[in-house]
């Protein structure tokens, strides 16, 4: 499944049915882990719920106000690791990486900022089983889109 | 009442798009006509339910109807009508609400009494052909981004500034929330209609909470003008782009009205926008406390 990735770039009918249909767009009601990346400069934000058993994501809901980028990339990648092993899950998000160092500065942000909440919520569940309090686990992105001049 | 709210929202989006979606411009103008009423709707229950003390949100749960003939679509927005009937208050607006709806009714009904409105819908076909005109893939390309990026900022910006205008005392804030709110409108049905055109129309995402709570008015309106700039600067990018001489008029237009919106934000920065508490019922000291990476 991982090779069918394809960096949003240009348009084709699969970005376009991403963007006419997001997919896993929205909220969890009761979720096991609850995370945000922010770019605080821009005001940007991705959050990601999720619902696992600590092995396997059951489920999971991402939302963001951030471009039609990130839209593409969440509705992706959470279309590929929903019902699989949490292992597949951490292997993917280092090979959609490999495979977005060939894309635009912008995209790798908005990349990132996805696979960051997806990290975050998995923080969040973790935190939640080891006992701490916690309603939702922020990450502050460093690198932010208003840096970048094509967007 | 938030259900009420919730559904209202929803019938507010099915009748615009619903408008957007048909060809015959008579028809269109009508029911767009009829999607203002329903958003004023929307405005008079928000007043109403924080003034009972209660809250509501932007949660959603509609599809869009996506249908091949403009009677198929009439029908479906006719059973969105009939099911919201019972649902409103017995009060003034309630009533107010159920006459507005029984007139759309019967207009919707008038139209399915006669065959020759029966026309093909194109606004899902996702041909990606713009009328006439001779765009390259290229310049289609960009403007399906620009179009699926500003639509869902236009509504967003919507529902944002009705949310604060629901919640300010400041009779300046308020205006500039009204005259933007309406800007918004207009944008969103100039970027629907074309979205059609294109046979690409599909609903903005949904609004996260996080997008509207407001908990610092002054760095939302700053962020807001960046955005305002930046979109300025994908009209002018589309404008040069887009060799045609009708549309680049056009987003040359959209563009000088960002540039207003802009100037009315400024003068939100200059009302007195440190009483933002009012606007927020998230905790976000707590809320902020993350780890950098």
């Amino acid at each position: 499944m991982l090779e069918n990735i394809q960096v949003p770039e240009g348009m084709n009918p699969e970005i376009l049915e991403h963007l006419m249909n997001p997919q896993n767009y929205g909220k969890l009601d009761a979720p096991s882990g609850v995370g945000v990346a922010v770019d605080e400069k821009s005001g940007e934000y991705v959050i990601f719920y999720v619902q696992t058993d600590g092995k396997i994501i059951d489920d999971l809901r991402f939302a963001t106000n951030g471009c039609q980028d990130t839209v593409v990339v969440g509705s992706m990648f959470t279309q590929m690791i929903k019902g699989d092993a949490i292992e597949y899950a951490q292997a993917s998000i280092q090979k959609l990486n490999d495979k977005l160092s060939g894309a635009s500065a912008q995209q790798q942000i908005c990349a990132d900022m996805v696979l960051s909440a997806f990290i975050a919520a998995m923080q969040n569940y973790e935190n939640l089983q080891n006992g701490k309090t916690e309603e939702m686990h922020v990450l502050k992105m460093k690198e932010s889109c208003e840096n970048e001049s094509d967007i | 009442m938030n259900q009420i709210y919730k559904q209202k929202h929803e019938l507010w989006l099915a009748i615009a798009f619903t408008s957007f979606a048909i060809n015959d411009e008579k028809i269109k103008s009508k029911l767009y006509d009829f999607s203002q009423i329903a958003f004023r709707h929307m405005k008079w229950i928000s007043s109403e339910l924080l003034l009972a003390g209660e809250n509501y949100n932007y949660d959603r749960e509609m599809q869009l109807c996506k249908k091949e003939s403009l009677f198929e679509l009439i029908e479906d927005l006719k059973i969105k009508v009939e099911a919201i009937q019972n649902h409103y208050p017995h009060t003034r607006l309630g009533s107010r609400c159920r006459s507005d709806d029984a007139y759309l009714l019967e207009y919707l009904t008038s139209l399915l009494g006669n065959e020759q409105n029966n026309h093909p819908i194109t606004a899902f076909n996702r041909e990606c052909i713009y009328e006439e005109k001779n765009l390259s893939k290229e310049q289609i390309d960009a403007l399906t981004l620009f179009l699926f990026e500003e639509s869902y900022k236009e509504y967003e910006l919507v529902l944002v500034y009705a949310y604060m205008q629901a919640r300010t005392d400041d009779v300046l804030q308020f205006s500039v929330f009204e005259d933007l709110i309406a800007e918004s409108h207009f944008h969103l049905k100039s970027f629907g209609n074309m979205m059609a055109k294109l046979g690409i129309l599909a609903l903005p995402r949904e609004l996260h909470e996080m997008s509207y709570v407001i908990h610092d008015l002054e760095k939302f309106v700053r962020n807001g003008i960046a955005e305002e700039e930046a979109a300025k600067e994908m009209c002018r990018e589309l404008s040069s782009k887009i060799k045609d001489e009708e549309l680049s008029k056009f987003f040359d237009f959209i563009n000088e009205q960002e540039s207003y919106h802009i100037a009315l934000m400024q003068r939100l920065l200059e009302t007195d926008i440190s009483n933002e508490a009012a606007m927020t019922n998230l905790d976000f000291d707590e809320f902020w406390s993350g780890v950098d990476i």
